[in-house]
């Protein structure tokens, strides 16, 4: 056997091309079909983007509801008598119980040790007015004097109203900076007075601005003492609420445990039957807004994920076209030694490459998108990890997916075949 | 032991309705260092031997023997390992890549052999030089005249140093004077030690080979060798 002199003798045949060496090649193929490779780019961002809005979309707004729910604090429950209702059937059940009155609160004050502060609540709206200026359907509380020891809402001006004040059934308004917007046309409103559904009320505090949460303005509301509202618009039936401190974060069970028992005992329902009432806590409300949003999230992003699929097939054609247009390429290449790996890596970087750009540009604009729709609706939108990483891995995925049959395709041309593609 | 063994060789391509046989059992030896030029009419089998050679492609029948391996029993990335290691081929249409420089093709071998970087670009700079296209090495083939371009083709072709140089008519593109300046450098390549098999349809050209084997309706016809001296 002729025995060859070799300058490379000690070179592994085995050696793949460098990834390097790949990923030059890719690039250089990429740029040569700029107008080629911006519409496979184009395919991509389109899926990416739309996956990414939603993402960024749907988790902004499990964000700012959790804030929201937080508001509550981990330590606070509610008493109400509806709880979280889910069918016909269990709202007509409720609507049976026997209200919650401010006797329940009493016996909660007399049994519950661990109750740290007990509060009460109650909604409505009402017409306000001062000279000829007004609003109508305001959200008017009526709370007892220690609810902002409960509640997180802070005091912008002035003060909130005291416990003598409740006592005495003082006509007083603590009010949100809307009123004092539109009501009092942006003057210092404290020691002023303002009518509440006719009433003259002297308003003794502004809250501190909260902004709007999902398109709802949360600054256009007023609070008066229970008492007041009480004797006004008459006892609160319905959507009387219980609101409970519990001395400790860790031992909120006990303490619900300690006001279950107590009103349990109070309203006489018997030893097997379930509570008359419903206890909230910002984690169950929590929980149960994500369960009743879980379909709805997934059926979006399934949705959405279409579009990802439309731009995997955007790359799939135009990685077809191009394998097709460069046969004599292949051909070239796999004559002078190009293995099947060689020339499959080659396109499946390409592809790779496109998908990666496609979706490092899809996930900045899903994000954008979704933050200018957010500034909508007071939607506080930010980056997310978990956005950036979704928006990188479908895009890489998409890439090896659809680009690997294309990228199959080319590495099996036959050299001879290839070479003598016109 | 020859370098190149071919025993019986048939290539048949299917055509669906009949059958094309392109080589009807070829026989032939290819000893280390010899220069051969095959010729035959159009249609004679001689790019479809030529392609069994260079393990372009592989036979319907019957055995090649290349530097005592039957490549019948390689797989495909063998067979691209001695595309790349052991065989040069030479292209009537050229065959390079229209948007790499000329360099770059003269470096593609070396590429997919994982030559380090530096190596490469040194090896393909003495193949450019050697091929007198020393002054042209970044130039893409669309700027370079066709005599250049099968310059290019042929340092490519040499620049993994390979056991046989093979040329499917490398001057069939070209005018006769510049035929002969390409025919001139693959002479020199074999003077200085290479195996060299061309086709071609110029007896001009293949007179100055050491022996030319004349194909026909895909066998042997007869083989002419030169007289010694
Ligand atoms: N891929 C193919 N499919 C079918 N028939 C083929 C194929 N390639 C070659 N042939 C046939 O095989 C025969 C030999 O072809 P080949 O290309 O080897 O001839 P050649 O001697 O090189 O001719 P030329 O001098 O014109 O280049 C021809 O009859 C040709 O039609
Ligand atoms: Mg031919």
């Amino acid at each position: 056997m002729a025995k060859l002199k070799k300058k490379n003798t000690n070179k592994p045949d085995d050696k793949l091309v460098s990834i390097f060496e790949s990923i030059r090649i890719a690039v250089s193929a990429i740029w040569a079909n700029r107008l080629r490779s911006a519409l496979t780019l184009f395919g991509v961002i389109i899926g990416v983007t739309s996956v990414i809005t939603i993402i960024s979309a749907i988790e902004a707004l499990m964000g700012s509801f959790e804030d929201q729910i937080n508001k509550l604090g981990p330590a606070t429950f509610v008493i109400t008598k509806f709880g979280i209702i889910t069918s016909e059937e269990e709202f007509f059940k409720a609507l049976k119980r026997k209200d919650l009155s401010l006797e329940d609160k009493r016996a909660l004050e007399k049994g519950c040790p661990d109750c740290e502060e007990i509060a009460a609540r109650a909604f409505r709206r009402s017409k306000v007015k001062r000279g000829n200026k007004g609003l109508r359907r305001v959200l008017t509380a009526g709370a007892t004097h220690n609810l902002i020891e409960i509640v997180d809402f802070e005091v912008g001006e002035g003060r909130s109203f005291t416990a003598e004040e409740y006592d005495r059934n003082s006509r007083v308004v603590f009010i949100g900076p809307t009123i004092v917007e539109e009501v009092f046309e942006g003057q210092d409103p404290i020691g002023k007075t303002m009518k509440v559904q006719g009433r003259k009320f002297t308003v003794i505090g502004v809250a501190k601005e909260r902004g709007s949460f999902l398109g709802n303005n949360q600054d256009n509301f007023i609070m008066i003492p229970l008492s007041t509202y009480s004797k006004i618009f008459g006892r609160p039936r319905r959507n009387l609420d219980i609101l409970v401190k519990s001395s400790t974060v860790e031992g909120i069970d006990e303490t619900q445990d300690q006001a279950r028992s107590i009103l349990r005992a109070r309203r006489g329902v018997k030893y097997n039957d379930e509570d008359d009432f419903a206890i909230l806590t910002a984690d169950n409300i929590l929980s149960f807004f994500n369960n009743i949003t879980r379909a709805a999230r997934i059926a979006l992003i399934g949705i959405s994920s279409i579009s990802i699929v439309v731009g995997g097939i955007v790359i799939m054609n135009i990685m077809m076209v191009s394998v097709t247009e460069r046969t004599r390429e292949i051909g070239i290449r796999k004559s002078i030694g190009a293995r099947r790996k060689n020339i499959m890596v080659q396109f499946l970087f390409e592809a790779l490459i496109l998908s990666l750009g496609g979706g490092i540009i899809g996930t900045a604009l899903g994000i954008a998108i979704a933050a200018i729709l957010g500034s909508q609706i007071s939607l506080p939108v930010t980056p997310s990890l978990f956005a950036i990483v979704a928006g990188l891995s479908i895009s890489t995925g998409v890439g090896v997916f659809f680009g690997m049959y294309p990228a199959m395709k080319a590495s099996r041309l036959d050299p001879i075949d290839a070479l003598s593609f016109e | 032991m020859s370098l190149i063994e071919v025993e019986n060789l048939w290539k048949t391509y299917d055509m669906g309705h009949e059958q094309v046989n392109a080589l009807r059992g070829v026989d032939m030896k290819i000893e280390k260092g010899e220069y051969v030029a095959i010729m035959g009419p159009s249609g004679s089998g001689k790019s479809t031997l030529m392609n069994l050679i260079g393990c372009l492609d592989t036979p319907s029948k019957g055995t090649y023997r290349l530097n005592n391996q039957a490549v019948a029993d390689l797989n495909d990335d063998e067979l691209a390992r001695i595309r790349n290691k052991e065989i040069g081929f030479v292209f009537q249409t050229f065959n390079l890549l229209p948007r790499a420089t000329a360099l770059h093709n003269v470096e593609l071998p070396l590429i997919y052999n994982g030559t380090s970087r530096e190596l490469r670009r040194e090896s393909a700079e003495r193949a450019m030089q050697i091929v007198g296209l020393g002054d042209r090495m970044t130039h893409r083939p669309n700027e370079l005249s066709g005599g250049q371009r099968q310059r290019v083709a042929v340092a490519r072709a040499l620049v993994n140093n390979p056991s046989i140089l093979l040329a499917d008519e490398p001057t069939g593109n070209l005018d006769t004077s510049t035929g002969m300046e390409i025919m001139g450098l693959l002479a020199d390549l074999h003077r200085s030690g290479n195996t060299l098999i061309v086709v071609t349809h110029e007896y001009d050209i293949a007179k100055f080979a050491d022996r030319i084997i004349f194909l026909r309706d895909g066998q042997i016809e007869k083989e002419e060798y030169k007289q010694a001296g």
